[in-house]
């Protein structure tokens, strides 16, 4: 017998392409940023990368020992993983944050699930939403608040200025890959290798647009939008983790639907939440969805469900095609027309999702039920918030015999037309002012009504009463959603107390605890953000207060 | 006029250089002609000779077996020796008419007598195509004369003869335009003479430009014979993507080029055609590139039915580190068991891997990504990755809903996937079961 050959199905050739040079390509396109970001940051933020890649691959390592797979550390994954968990890590974090995130990434969030290929959302991401879940305050500790854009949004509604050019280039405080300039030199390379396609960083890009000039707060503004479109994780979300294959959907189709689903949400979380990273959870919901997508947006291919002499009967058109012409077109689209009916089944490459549109309705009308409750018992509920605003007025007022409100006060409140009050408090706002009267009408003491936005999970209100002297006499907090066991700690007496009975221009927080002077409030122990909050709002009713009841 | 670009395709290392400064080389059998009684789409011939009958060469030795099937011609003269299952290149036995050739190559009766194009009428001219069993040489083996019949003969706008030559290694159809321009022209003259209201279009990747020259200066007498460039780029040379080339239509699903109102052949067929016409003479010999790892790759002329060992011996026998043999080339090519086979009219070349990337691929295959590049390389518009879960799945259903029998089996898909995924043979399998499927589906529903 002869030579034996081997025999197998075409191809026989295969590209030099392969899944470890795929994820290089990621690695290689993070270079700028992750460079950027060491030298933006100094050495705490080299430990962090470092940290966080080793321990990805040794967790990869790990998996793959106890699991008896075959050795998966060189396909480059891991180390894709781990750098772009460190990127969106605030630089000064400890160490074992990024070691606990990446265990979570790629122990439950990808091998857990099949490993590489086979997660059904972006193990970085889910790493970094785990991080945030279980330990929020350090997470979110940025020296300034960088990586949310609450920071530099709030500079912009109170009439400041941000410096984009600066946000762009990367010179601000954030997470570590906070180079807006290296993430799009990254995001250009991964597209120019085809690692990428255009599709999802397009569609994402103009949705989040679209919704936030439409729906912000600050309507068609260019500058508006260029601040939120550099500031935060968005462009590090677009280009590096939606685009994530494993878990976006397959046809380009399905790649502008999840785009502009990330888009959407992305913008929704930025207006409507208090949440300092919607883009992370923008991206892992929209992954969810890619199965669904998959599923349902079948392409056409070729020579079905288009009619024929597509392309002719566009080029005729552009060229004023002639009646001969137009009536070869319809020939075709008649042929075409009939052959599609003569398809059958396989030729309708559309179908419509019933069940989707089923659960669609549904939520419809919970949404609509609740909507109607909603109306229904609005009064009620106002009713109860005015006798609760009422009560809390009472509260910091306990030397008046009643509560009322004064013309020119009232005016003066108004005045401020809503907006952000002064450029010093963050965002908070002078809600309401009464006058606390005596039995026989004479003024005894004010009461502010403050908000922050600030607070951990947003907004936090107190009432804020004084004496004609310009004492505190407290505070009564009217909203209030933070932490329990942590932010709510605020709603203590002994916190309160050091708002009473105490004459200052302004309170100073004291995050270590510790304070001495009646200037100084001690922060609860961890709940800064909530602590903070709360100063704030009340210096703002100091300073209005200054400003309208004395003298 | 305005050529269409296709979506898609790939672009593999084409790897012609090695023979395509090669002219044709004559290489006859030396003592026997093996000649499958199969070697186009539809059924097999039928014989019309018995052992021990005196043949030769353009002696019609078997006929076609009903509308789809083609007429078998001996290429040599000498007796019949067997009439019986010998290998072929499908890896099986199947029924050959094999002659022991006497080594003179005479010529039956009238074959090599020139009949003027102009004394002929379009039916004489498609009888005379489908007699000397001229099929499409470019690997289907697609019965030529039933292209030439039409349901609306009327509504055929373009005659394109496909010089593309997308497959990598492979050089005999950029010969053929070299050494006999003429030929060709003279077929597509002979189709524009069944289609009076048609033009002539030959179309050649951008990588030969030679070719494109020669053919150029060649059609130039015939203001209704043009010249195109296409982008080279795998694999433009398929049916459909040369339909939408040159008309911007899509061939609908399961539908054929004409009902584009184009016919489409080879340029080795239409060479053969018009030697079936003008000269009578049917189709026995054909261009053969053996390229790859052999010692002297070459094009050469061979006679259909002449075994592969004979003609890899004139090539200068294989190279030692030969690991794999192909059929065509490595997108599309059959891997053979060995080299003791025929070739066959739809035969375009032997092409010697010394390195089977296959193998290679299938020891590192890894989970798919879902990186998209297959989708993209797709140049009908499928999502192969999707259409691969379906296969693991054996979901038919979602098989068919993917158009996954729209599939035309180019490779493209398995040749980028950086996870190695056996696509292609995959798809395969999966294809002719999803077809009998919708079938019988159908046949239900219609009752």
């Amino acid at each position: 017998m002869a030579k034996l050959f081997n025999v197998s199905s075409s191809p026989h050739f295969r590209s030099e392409h392969t899944v470890g040079r795929e994820m290089w390509n990621v690695v290689l396109a993070l270079m700028p940023a992750t460079i950027f970001g060491v030298y933006h940051f100094g050495l705490h933020a080299l430990l962090v990368i470092l940290t966080s890649v080793l321990s990805a691959t040794f967790f990869e390592f790990l998996y793959d020992y106890i699991a008896h797979k075959p050795n998966t550390l060189w396909d480059g994954s891991a180390i894709v993983t781990g750098l772009l968990l460190a990127l969106c890590l605030s630089p000064t974090v400890p160490l074992f944050i990024p070691f606990i995130g990446s265990m979570f990434a790629i122990i439950v969030a990808k091998n857990f699930f099949g490993g590489l290929g086979k997660n059904f959302m972006n193990p970085a991401l889910a790493g970094r939403v785990f991080l945030i879940i279980s330990f929020g305050k350090l997470m979110t500790d940025y020296a300034v608040d960088g990586m949310s854009s609450a920071t530099p949004l709030a500079t912009l509604n109170g009439g400041g200025t941000v410096d984009i050019m600066k946000m762009y280039l990367g010179f601000a405080t954030g997470h570590i890959g906070v180079s807006i300039l290296c993430l799009l030199i990254g995001g250009i390379f991964l597209l120019a290798t085809g690692t990428i396609t255009w599709q999802i960083p397009v569609a994402s890009t103009i949705m989040f647009a679209i919704v936030l000039l439409a729906f912000g707060p600050a309507g068609f503004d260019p500058q508006y939008l260029l601040v939120q479109l550099v500031g935060g994780g968005f462009v590090l979300g677009i280009f590096f983790m939606a685009t994530d294959p494993v878990s976006s959907p397959m046809s380009s189709e399905g790649q502008l639907i999840f785009g502009a689903l990330v888009g959407l949400l992305a913008a929704l979380f930025r207006l409507k939440s208090s949440m300092t990273d919607g883009m992370s959870y923008a991206i892992i919901i929209a992954n969810l969805f890619t199965p669904l997508i998959d599923k349902y947006v079948v392409v056409h291919p070729w020579g079905v469900g288009k009619p024929a002499g597509f392309a002719e009967a566009k080029a005729a058109a552009k060229a004023k095609a002639q009646t001969e012409k137009a009536a070869e077109k319809a020939q075709a689209a008649a042929e075409a027309a009939e052959k599609a009916k003569n398809a059958g089944p396989v030729a309708k490459s559309f179908t419509f999702p019933v069940s989707a549109a089923i659960l669609c309705a549904i939520t419809l009308i919970a949404g609509g039920a609740l909507a109607g409750v909603n109306l229904m018992t609005a009064d009620t509920i106002k009713a109860n918030q005015e006798a609760a605003a009422l009560a809390a007025y009472e509260a910091v007022q306990p030397q008046a015999d009643h509560i009322g409100y004064d013309d020119d006060l009232t005016a003066a409140v108004e005045a401020l037309g809503g907006e952000v009050y002064g450029t010093s408090y963050g965002r908070a706002y002078i809600n309401e002012g009464c006058v606390g009267l005596d039995a026989s009408g004479n003024i005894v003491g004010y009461a502010f009504n403050v908000s922050s936005m600030d607070g951990y999970d947003g907004e936090v209100s107190m009432s804020v009463g004084f004496d004609t002297e310009g004492t505190l006499l407290g505070i009564s907090f009217t909203t209030l959603n933070e932490t329990a066991g942590m932010g709510m700690l605020v709603d203590t007496d002994s916190w309160k107390a050091q708002f009473k009975d105490v004459k200052v221009d302004s309170f100073t927080l004291i995050k270590a605890g510790g304070s001495t002077a009646d200037d100084e409030i001690d922060s609860v122990s961890g709940a800064s953000t909530t602590s903070g909050a709360v100063v704030n709002a009340v210096n703002a009713a100091i300073d209005f207060y200054q400003k309208n009841c004395i003298g | 006029m305005k050529i269409f670009q296709v979506r898609g395709g790939v672009h593999p290392k084409a790897h012609k250089e090695q023979t395509k400064d090669k002219p044709f080389v004559t290489v006859l059998p030396k003592d026997e002609v093996i000649i499958p009684l199969s070697q186009h789409t539809g059924r097999p011939a039928k014989p019309v000779v018995k052992r021990n009958d005196q043949v030769f060469a353009g002696q019609l030795i078997a006929e076609a077996d009903g509308f789809i099937s083609a007429n078998i011609i001996s290429s040599c003269s000498g007796k019949v020796k067997a009439i019986e299952p010998r290998m072929t290149d499908a890896g099986t036995m199947a029924e050959c008419i094999v002659i022991a050739s006497d080594g003179e190559f005479k010529n039956a009766p009238g074959v090599g007598e020139e009949t003027p194009l102009d004394t002929l009428t379009p039916s004489e001219i498609i009888e005379k195509i489908k007699r000397g069993g001229v099929v499409g040489m470019g690997g289907a083996g697609f019965p030529t004369h039933v292209k030439m019949m039409p349901p609306k003969p009327e509504e055929i706008k373009y005659i394109i003869a496909n010089g593309a030559e997308c497959e990598p290694y492979i050089t005999c159809d950029h010969r053929l335009m070299l050494e006999k321009p003429e030929e060709i022209i003279g077929g597509l003259l002979c189709c524009l003479k069944i289609f009076p209201g048609a033009k002539g279009v030959v179309v050649i990747e951008d990588n030969k430009p030679d070719a494109i020259g020669v053919m150029k200066a060649a059609a130039e007498p015939y203001p209704n014979i043009e010249v195109e460039a296409l982008k080279t780029c795998y694999p433009q040379g398929g049916e459909r993507n040369i339909v939408y080339s040159v008309t911007g239509q899509y061939i609908a699903s399961g539908a054929l080029p004409a009902s584009c109102g184009c016919v489409v052949d080879n340029v080795g067929t239409l060479a053969a055609i018009y030697r079936a016409v003008v000269w009578n003479e049917p189709l026995m010999e054909r261009g053969f590139t053996v390229t790859g790892a052999v010692a002297n790759p070459g094009n050469f002329m061979v006679r259909i039915g002449t075994p592969l060992s004979e003609v890899v011996e004139a090539a200068g026998g294989l190279n030692d580190d030969a690991q794999k043999l192909l059929f065509g080339g490595p997108m599309m090519g059959v891997a053979l068991p060995g080299i003791d086979v025929p070739i066959k009219k739809a035969n375009n070349a032997l092409t010697v891997l010394s390195d089977d990337e296959v193998a290679r691929a299938e020891a590192k295959q890894e989970n798919c990504i879902r990186c998209g590049r297959c989708t993209r390389a797709c140049p009908m518009g499928l999502i192969p990755q999707q259409m691969a879960v379906a296969c693991e799945r054996k979901d038919l259903d979602r098989f068919i809903q993917l158009h996954g029998v729209d599939c035309m089996l180019c490779g493209s898909c398995t040749y980028v996937c950086p996870a190695k995924r056996p696509l292609t043979p995959m798809f395969k399998q999966m294809k002719p079961v999803a077809m009998g499927y919708m079938r019988a589906k159908q046949a239900k529903g219609g009752k």
